[in-house]
């Protein structure tokens, strides 16, 4: 993985330095609030309900087991023994005093992290795929191109205030694992005739109020190209996009105001005038960041592990974790191994600092010290032999961090919610709580296949409930929560926003209407097809049918 | 301008260092307690209450300070509105964190 230059170091340590000016200058009043704010909120430190919530960065969900042990130690040491991987990819701590924040930052800046650009109106933490370098459906490795992005965007001084937040999200799979389509940009890594690799460009996805799926403006930029053509993506948005109303200023909003076609053109004028003056890095930093991911050596083992078959044949939890929590390596004999960050019963994305721990410990003995965060909010490791597995999975079950659900009904996705977050209108966990529970028969959990639950807490949307096969949006009426049921959505390569199906429910409504959904879904597939396309086969009416029928 | 009062309000704020909820009494300090609330139920209390409060942001004890609805049917004294009640326990979800452990919870 990537690793700090002494320019990097340096950076990091000044910034931490100047935050821990701000803060005694806070402290002694020296600074307002409203001076501050802008301040603390460029270091990730939010003012949430019970508490101040530090985000911190983890650029494109890639870790190291010393930088999880770092984070582990965090939470014990600063906070309150836990943390929260967010869909973002990066972890949230709820509970840090503000005097203590610039103490959190020095010893996060010591393994090489930050929580810089992880608020605000700048460019956010590139997201990438979970399984990145360790899947066998990939065209190339995408995280040389994020931490590239990242490079270029970290303290730009010209996209510092930009009208609104913006989210770049990168794969190089063919299955979509980063929701490329929902981001401000999302780019595909693709290879041309030649064997030359480029991206394909999309502009102008989002979620929020107005959900818009991104529109490609590019089949193939080739990976020269990459910044300038950026830059000039953002220098359209900067300069046109709305900042007379922050839910009108997002690009989504200018690209469909203006249309792809004419967004693209004037994106290729810019990027014309700017594309000769050098803000493309050469061959050779593109070949020097590239090596800091080069594949990890792994000694191509066999698929067939007799110790492996032989237990999944006689334990069925394990046989159910090994089809869904792990998935195909691009060396034979390994697998990434997904850890669930969703028991039953728990909230989705928390994990101890003990766990944390465990985690990291893992990493080192099976995995080459690495660790991913999936959007899904789970961890990875991603390359286990497969005859480590059973040694794996005895010890995350151990630690409550063997549920084998990835990917089902139970692996949802739920904001933080009203338990902590100052703009939510409902709680968000207690509904996953709640549907997980109900669904706790793993048989049960098998049968109905993948399905993807996801539950935002407002409009905001950070629970990705467009995306969601099955989407549960919170919202106040008249000062009760309630939940709104929405239904055929898709975070996958075939994006689609998922539509109300109907009046909202009370917190003990909303999970009869998804069994009921479910139900129905039981009922009426055909051989083999998964609900997203029984849904998509079957249509809204006979879901409504059976949730709203009896009223 | 203080708002129309339309009901009974209580100031809530969160300390600067924590963050944590705290509620101004009557006596103009703040309490960890909501039962501890002085009660605004006219214009001119509410413009009393938000004058103390707002001195405290100045003095730099509390940020976000903010007017809100109280709900005074119950057995006890609580925000009306579920944000705030939330606001004022804590997390529903970690019932081993928040105010609703005890009133002396310290973060």
């Amino acid at each position: 993985m990537y690793a700090y230059d002494t320019f990097d170091h340096a950076l990091v340590n000044a910034r931490v330095a100047e935050f821990r000016d701000q803060v005694d200058r806070r402290m002694t009043g020296e600074l307002t609030e409203e001076e501050f704010r802008p301040l603390r909120l460029m270091n990730g430190l939010y003012l949430q309900l019970h508490a101040y919530m530090l985000r911190v960065a983890i650029p494109y969900g890639t870790l190291s087991s010393v930088q999880m042990r770092k984070l582990a130690h965090v939470a014990r040491r600063y906070d309150k023994g836990y943390g929260h991987f967010t869909t973002r990819q990066n972890i949230q701590y709820n509970w840090p005093k503000l005097s203590e924040t610039p103490d959190i930052l020095q010893e996060l800046a010591d393994v090489e992290m930050h929580a810089i650009q992880t608020s605000g109106n700048c460019i956010r933490n590139v997201t990438t795929d979970q399984f990145a370098g360790a899947t066998a459906d990939e065209v190339a490795d995408p995280r040389p191109y994020a931490e590239l992005i990242r490079q270029w965007s970290s303290f730009h001084p010209e996209f510092s205030f930009l009208p609104r937040k913006f989210k770049i999200a990168i794969t190089g799979a063919q299955e979509d694992r980063a929701a490329v389509k929902w981001h401000d940009i999302g780019l595909v890594v693709k290879e041309n005739k030649e064997g030359e690799i480029g991206f394909e460009v999309l502009a102008g996805g989002g979620m929020g109020r107005t959900p818009v799926i991104a529109k490609t403006m590019r089949d193939f930029l080739p990976v020269k190209d990459l910044l300038s053509y950026l830059e000039a993506m953002l220098r359209v948005y900067n300069e046109q996009g709305r900042r007379d109303n922050k839910y009108k200023a997002r690009i989504k909003i200018l690209v469909e105001a203006m249309g792809v076609e004419e967004y693209t053109r004037q994106v290729e004028e810019e990027w014309e005038k700017i594309r000769h003056i050098p803000i493309d890095v050469p061959d050779e930093e593109v070949a020097r960041i590239k090596s800091f991911f080069a594949p990890p050596p792994l000694a191509v083992l066999s698929d067939e592990v007799a110790e492996v078959d032989d237990l999944a044949a006689k334990n069925f939890i394990f046989k159910s974790w090994l089809a869904n929590n792990t998935g195909r390596h691009k060396v034979p004999g390994y697998v990434n191994a997904t850890i669930s960050l969703k028991p039953h019963g728990g909230i989705p994305g928390d994990a101890s600092d003990e766990q944390m721990d465990l985690v990291a410990d893992l990493a080192d003995a099976f995995s080459q010290s690495e660790i991913r965060v999936s959007h899904e909010q789970n961890l990875i490791l991603p390359h286990v032999a497969r005859k480590d597995l059973p040694a794996l999975w005895a010890k995350l079950d151990a630690a409550g961090l063997g549920t084998p659900n990835a990917g089902l009904l139970t692996d949802i996705i739920a904001c933080p919610g009203l338990d902590y977050c100052s703009l939510a209108n409902t709680r968000s966990i207690p509904i996953a709580q709640t549907i997980t529970e109900r669904f706790d028969d793993l048989k049960r959990l098998m049968d109905i296949g993948p399905l993807k639950i996801k539950i935002s807490g407002c409009i905001n949307s950070c629970g990705h409930h467009h995306a969601g096969h099955i989407g549960i949006l919170g919202v106040d009426r008249k000062g009760t929560e309630n939940y709104q049921l929405l239904l055929g959505g898709s975070g996958a390569e075939d994006a689609s926003k998922a539509a109300i199906l109907g009046p909202g429910f009370d917190e003990h409504g909303i999970v009869d209407a998804v069994e009921k959904v479910v139900a129905v879904y039981l009922g009426e597939r055909e051989d083999g097809e998964e609900f997203l396309a029984a849904y998509r086969r079957l249509g809204p009416d006979v879901f409504k049918e059976a949730v709203y029928g009896s009223h | 301008m203080a708002k129309k009062v339309t009901g009974p309000q209580l100031i809530l704020a969160n300390r600067l260092d924590d963050g944590r909820a705290v509620f101004l009494t009557a006596a103009g300090e703040w309490s960890k307690q909501v039962a501890d609330a002085a009660v605004a139920n006219s214009d001119d209390e509410l413009e009393n209450l938000m004058s103390v409060a707002q001195a405290a942001e100045v003095a730099n004890q509390v940020v976000s300070v903010t007017a809100v609805a109280a709900d005074e049917s119950g057995k006890a004294l609580a925000p009306a509105h579920i944000k705030f009640a939330m606001q004022s326990r804590g997390p529903s979800v970690r019932a081993d964190l928040g105010y609703q452990v005890s009133p002396n919870w310290e973060q």
